[in-house]
């Protein structure tokens, strides 16, 4: 396997360092928090004009007092003097050490306002996708939009943009200051600067490379490690120890070859590094001492010149670094602004005609329905049928023949290809979706429970969920039991995904859900899932108590859901093949007697 | 610590390059301690000379120096950087085979979690602090005593005063290093909760956007971000203390120089060169002292990895080779359980209780009952998957315990319930089951009887397509149909089925139970099952009471006719089968039956 298949794709989106237009879109999100802003730049500021103070403190102190002390015999005068400048740099001190704490503080405090924002507001609109933008993508891809992708951007924010600019400020501003001190000594540096910025820069690109190769082989072996434990028994049952053992060495081996070539790089970079100070280091050595001798320079200029060449090495050798953080953080950008550049189609209308108030049962009709999810594999073929007020309609028919579809429709999870759907006579696409909604209730396949309370899960926060009417759902989906038997009843908590949960007990707490609210109408998808008996006799009884009395869209495997039905309907293969009552189904002597029939004598 | 010695001992197992890498080290810094006093010498000197022809040989000299220590530099952490790594895959493949080693029973109550990061978190720490964290200290180690011996030299009031400041860095730093470690956990778990949120909005998003609960689930994210935010903001503040402490520390050493010094420097007693070695000395340990700060951070965290890889190699491997000197070849297969119990370490009742059934070399044995009976367990204990605690388990009337691992397991065709199947090639899947190496007409073979010819055919690589993400995604069906393949390339004596044809639907089932029978003649098949039709042929059926005792044994018709739990759900069965399962096949007949007509 080459090492670019085991990179992540999505890293390589875009690979330029700076982009003005994507900065200035992220420049909107850091306008609110403008202050904090400016006030990790003010920070940064004073603490760089407080480091150089020092360096001109020593040079004040050495060519001062130190300097003119030489050969006087009352050294007093000059020994009080030397107490003020070191009077004056302990003040210093105290004033750098605070702005220290703040310099961290504040560039994290301004990094995570903004990206905190900036997370809400792309979690936000992703939820307003349209499903088939959901479809389309893994879950996992869509997750990293909302965490590597945003802490990219945070990075950027706290140790990217700002110290960035502000340590080619310090570079530019240092430079200068070494001109005041000596000429001759600050071309030499200047000169013999750009060594050092391209031993920075130079290695930026191998070590970004490097440790990628790193991540991706670390992915792969503990992935390998993770499967093997999942697979332990068949490894062991086959003893298969040796062969997965080498399998394991393998992946390990690439692993550390990728490890060397960064431990490589490293080994390299530093010492480089170094080796460029020292040049520097050198040349001012040979033109200071030269200047010394000359008496063109002082004692105390040559300390200040040193100390300054120490301010510089850090920011250059921290160039590439921040180089990478900026590069990876546009790519971020780009990725998280494409998500938010994709807008939803399945919208409301902005002038949403009115329907009945919650409360009453719906009318629904399928007019000529025609639907594909994918250019040319029609899902649907002109389908039509009505759920009059209060009525059950029934779908029945073999996996892929559409049914779940009619679902997907009816509660516009995508718009129809053609044909309209008639809520109380209004079509779906043009009344207002949340008001819509609220007034179903829904159980749907492998129902989904979130981490939280069996409380939160049922109520969601939903208006009209009242103590009342949780309990007479609870009691009406056969879900008392359920309930009374955790610990904690209501607030006990529901593990992520509701794993702890057996697939017959989430759909009752499903059906409960559903029910809840008081819905007008309702829907059922029901779920393939073999449970026992028992909780399937529950989950019939919950459904009849469920449908009574409201507009219900069943899709149905289990005949006794259905008997009762006022209208089913057989689907196959995108289209109704028959419809009509039980009795009338039975009689018509077609598909759904034949499997009716099927079903009772035995199908082996 | 001792531990942390222990395990040091692996790195001298690369003694050259380890002691070449140590040796680097002070030469490092004593040309880099040298450079410092050619610089302060030449400042001295540079005051009384009349020209400047001298500072070439000095430069000479700093040259060599430089390049001395840029290139004793390369090799510290290049030599033991590597050796480190070097370690770690020893370390990890030892950890591999350990884990692949123990029983059952052990991965069956510790988390795959919890055990993964002893191979990856665990065996980090204890890297980072012995390969790198030795290097960096002993580095300090070095170069902190050296430039103070210098210094005292020169100016031992100085030297023993500029050490106060530096002790009050290390001791700020130990101070504030839990309360760092504590709040990066805190922002990493925080993290988790953000990815756990957005996972389970964007999987459950039907849910959401059928309730339209698009604005509560924004608020409660919004909640969860802002704890991150905060929790970031509050280990921000940690590091600006941190750096705080380190800066201030640091640049009162420089104010005690400037003091102390400075005074002396007044007075004559100290040259100016001098005093700039003491500046340029203490600019040299600043980054060593932080090291060692930061890895005395480290190391408690180190010592607690470094007792749980150990915990982990000195477990104990309870399953033992038996001693009976039989080869696989000798075996025939037929399988009894004597009185058989089991309970579950952490069980409250017994899975099992007095279990008493045989089946001879060659005949078939269904196993059956409610949900949670013990059917897989019984079929663990076959091949020692886990032990019983009482009774006997024999084949050919051995004790399994007495049967070597590799006779006993290499005897068994097993396929588990879970159907698991690595990331690999879809043929290497199947390969995996034989012992030998096997022909690509026998792969061939094999996934005909399956009835998986078809479906393989339809891959875009074929049967050397990837499984799993990167490849093909298979069904719960063609999963369970591939592992029953690589169950028979072992050409096994005994066959262990445990509920694997649940996914597959009645036709399937049907056509693949012929196929088994024909595959499983003369071999002992063991079988597990939901659905009674998957045993309806078997020699003999064991039913098993919800509690994992004997309800009853016999043929299908006897227990068809005789009232209890088979019968009952016989009948159930047979009423349930999905409806929709029934219609795809009546609507694929009448397509078949058209197209029949046409032709």
């Amino acid at each position: 396997m080459s090492s670019a298949d085991d990179i992540d794709h999505s890293e390589l989106v875009a690979t330029k360092a700076w982009d003005s237009s994507l900065f200035k879109r992220l420049f909107r999100y850091v306008r609110p928090h403008k202050p904090l802003f400016f006030a990790s730049f003010a920070v940064l500021l004073l603490l760089f004009a407080g480091e150089l103070l020092g360096t001109r403190i020593w040079r004040g102190a050495i060519d001062g007092p130190i300097k003119d002390a030489a050969g006087q015999a009352d050294k007093s005068p000059y020994l009080s003097e030397l107490y003020l400048w070191v009077g004056g740099y302990l003040a210093l001190i105290v004033f750098t050490t605070v702005l220290r704490y703040f310099e961290t503080a504040t560039l994290t405090k301004t990094g995570q306002a903004i990206v905190h924002d900036l997370r809400s507001a792309v979690f936000r609109h992703i939820q307003r996708l349209d499903l088939g933008f959901f479809d389309k993508r893994p879950t996992g891809s869509l997750v990293t939009r909302v965490t590597t992708d945003i802490e990219n951007l945070s990075e950027m924010f706290t140790s990217g943009v700002i110290v960035l600019l502000f340590d080619l400020i310090k570079v530019v501003v240092v430079l200068a200051i070494l001109f005041t001190i000596n000429v001759k000594l600050a071309l030499i540096t200047v000169a013999t600067t750009p060594i050092l910025i391209a031993v920075s820069l130079s290695f930026r690109g191998g070590a970004r490379r490097a440790h990628r190769e790193v991540r991706a082989r670390l992915a792969k072996l503990n992935g390998y490690l993770q499967e093997v434990l999942n697979g332990i028994r068949v490894v062991q049952v086959f003893r298969r120890e040796e062969r997965v053992g080498q399998r394991f060495d393998e992946a390990l081996r690439e692993y550390f070859i990728a490890n060397k070539k960064t431990i490589f790089l490293f080994a390299l970079f530093f010492p480089a590094m170094s080796f460029a100070v020292y040049i520097i280091q050198g040349a001012a050595l040979w033109a200071g001492v030269r200047a010394i001798v000359d008496v063109n320079l002082t004692y105390g200029e040559f300390v200040q010149f040193w100390l300054l060449l120490n301010m510089l090495v850090r920011p250059i050798r921290e160039l590439g670094e921040r180089y990478n953080i900026l590069q990876s953080a546009f790519a971020s950008a780009e990725r998280v602004f494409q998500v938010l550049d994709t807008k939803p189609e399945v919208v409301s209308p902005a002038r949403p005609r009115a329907i009945a108030a919650a409360g009453t049962s719906p009318h629904v009709v399928f007019e000529d329905v025609h639907f594909r999810y994918v250019k040319d594999t029609p899902v649907l073929k002109g389908v039509s049928f009505e759920i009059p007020p209060g009525k059950t309609v029934a779908v029945v028919g073999a996996t892929g023949a559409g049914k779940s579809t009619l679902v997907n429709l009816l509660l516009r999870y995508y718009d129809v290809s053609s044909g309209r759907i008639l809520l109380d006579g209004e079509d779906v696409r043009e009344v207002d979706l949340e008001s819509m909604r609220s007034r179903f209730g829904l159980v749907l396949q492998e129902d989904f429970l979130f981490a939280g309370t069996v409380r939160d899960n049922l109520v969601m926060e939903r208006e009209g969920v009242t103590e009342g009417s949780l309990e007479t759902a609870l009691e009406a989906a056969q879900a008392l039991d359920l309930v009374e038997r955790m610990d904690g009843g209501l607030d006990a908590e529901v593990a992520e995904r509701g794993s702890t949960f057996s697939t017959g007990e989430r759909q009752l707490l499903a059906m409960a859900r559903a029910l809840a609210a008081n819905p007008d109408l309702v829907i059922l998808d029901e779920a393939t899932a073999a449970v026992d008996s028992a909780t399937e006799h529950k989950i019939e009884r919950a459904t009849a108590r469920l449908l009574a009395g409201r507009s219900a869209l069943v899709i149905a495997h289990r005949l006794s859901t259905i008997r009762d039905a006022d209208e089913i309907l057989v689907m196959a293969r995108g289209e109704i093949r028959e419809r009509g009552t039980h009795a009338e189904l039975l009689a018509q002597d077609g598909l759904y007697a034949k499997l009716h029939a099927l079903q009772f004598t035995g199908a082996a | 610590m001792a531990i942390l010695l222990r395990f040091f001992r692996r790195f001298l197992l690369y003694k050259a390059p380890l002691l070449l890498g140590l040796l680097s080290i002070p030469l490092a810094q004593l040309a880099d301690v040298g450079i410092t006093l050619l610089v302060g010498n030449s400042l001295d000197r540079a005051k009384d000379a009349t020209d400047a022809e001298w500072i070439q040989t000095v430069l000479l000299w700093m040259a060599v120096y430089a390049v001395g220590h840029c290139v004793m530099r390369f090799y510290q952490r290049w030599l033991i950087v590597v050796v480190s790594r070097r370690v770690e895959v020893d370390l990890k493949n030892e950890l591999f085979k350990k884990l692949t080693s123990l029983p059952f029973s052990f991965h069956d109550r510790s988390r795959s979690g919890d055990v993964v990061s002893r191979l990856t978190s665990d065996v980090e720490a204890v890297r980072m602090v012995l390969g790198p964290g030795i290097m960096y200290t002993l580095g300090a180690l070095i170069i902190v005593p050296i430039s103070l011996a210098i210094l005292f030299t020169i100016q031992p009031l100085l030297a023993v005063l500029m050490v106060l400041p530096m002790f009050a860095m290390g001791f700020t730093m130990k101070l504030l290093s839990g309360r760092l470690h504590r709040q990066s956990t805190a922002v990493q778990e925080s993290i988790a909760g953000i990815s756990h949120r957005a996972q389970e909005n964007f999987g459950g998003i039907r849910i959401v956007k059928g309730y339209s609960r698009e604005d509560q689930q924004a608020r409660l994210f919004e909640v969860t971000s802002a704890e991150n935010r905060n929790n970031q903001i509050e280990l921000g503040n940690a590091r600006g203390l941190t750096n705080a402490a380190i800066h201030g520390s640091f640049d009162t050493t420089f104010a005690v120089i400037l003091a102390v010094g400075g005074i002396a420097a007044v007075d004559r007693t100290l040259p100016v060169g001098d005093l700039f070695k003491f500046i340029d000395l203490t600019l040299k340990v600043f980054w060593p002292l932080i090291a060692i700060g930061w890895i005395l951070g480290m190391l408690p965290r180190a010592v607690a990895s470094g007792e749980r890889i150990e915990e982990l190699l000195d477990e104990e491997n309870s399953i033992q080779d038996g001693d009976l000197k039989l080869d696989v070849s000798e075996i025939e297969g037929s399988v009894a359980f004597e009185n058989v119990s089991f309970t579950y370490e952490r069980g409250t009742r017994p899975a099992l209780s007095g279990i008493s059934v045989q089946i001879a070399a060659g005949e078939t044995l269904g196993i059956v009952g409610p949900t949670g009976s013990g059917k897989s367990t019984l079929l663990n204990l076959v091949g020692r998957l886990f032990e019983a605690d009482s009774g006997h388990v024999l084949v050919d009337d051995h004790s399994v315990r007495d049967l070597p691992l590799d006779t006993l397991r290499g005897s068994l065709g097993y396929v588990p319930q879970d159907s698991f199947l690595f990331s690999e090639a879809y043929d290497e899947n199947i390969r995996f089951g034989a012992d030998g190496e096997i022909s690509d007409e026998e792969i061939d073979r094999l996934i005909e009887r399956v009835a998986m010819k078809d479906e393989v055919a339809e891959f875009s690589e074929g049967k050397k397509t990837l499984v799993g993400e990167r490849g093909v995604t298979l069904s719960g069906g063609q999963r369970q149909r591939t592992c029953i393949a690589r169950a028979l390339a072992r050409n096994p004596k005994i066959l262990v089925l445990d509920d694997c044809l649940s996914a597959v639907d009645t036709e399937t089932e049907r056509q693949l139970l012929g196929s088994l029978q024909a595959a499983g003649h003369g071999r002992t098949v063991l079988v597990a099952a939901h659905r009674l039709t998957t045993v309806q042929r078997a020699h003999k059926i064991l039913v098993l009471t919800a509690e994992g005792g004997v309800e009853t044994i016999g043929t299908h018709e006897e227990l068809r006719s005789r009232p209890g739990w088979y019968a009952d759900t016989w009948e159930q069965q047979q009423r349930t089968e999905s409806l929709a399962q029934s219609i795809e096949r009546e609507v694929a007949e009448a397509a078949n039956a058209s197209a029949g007509r046409q032709a």
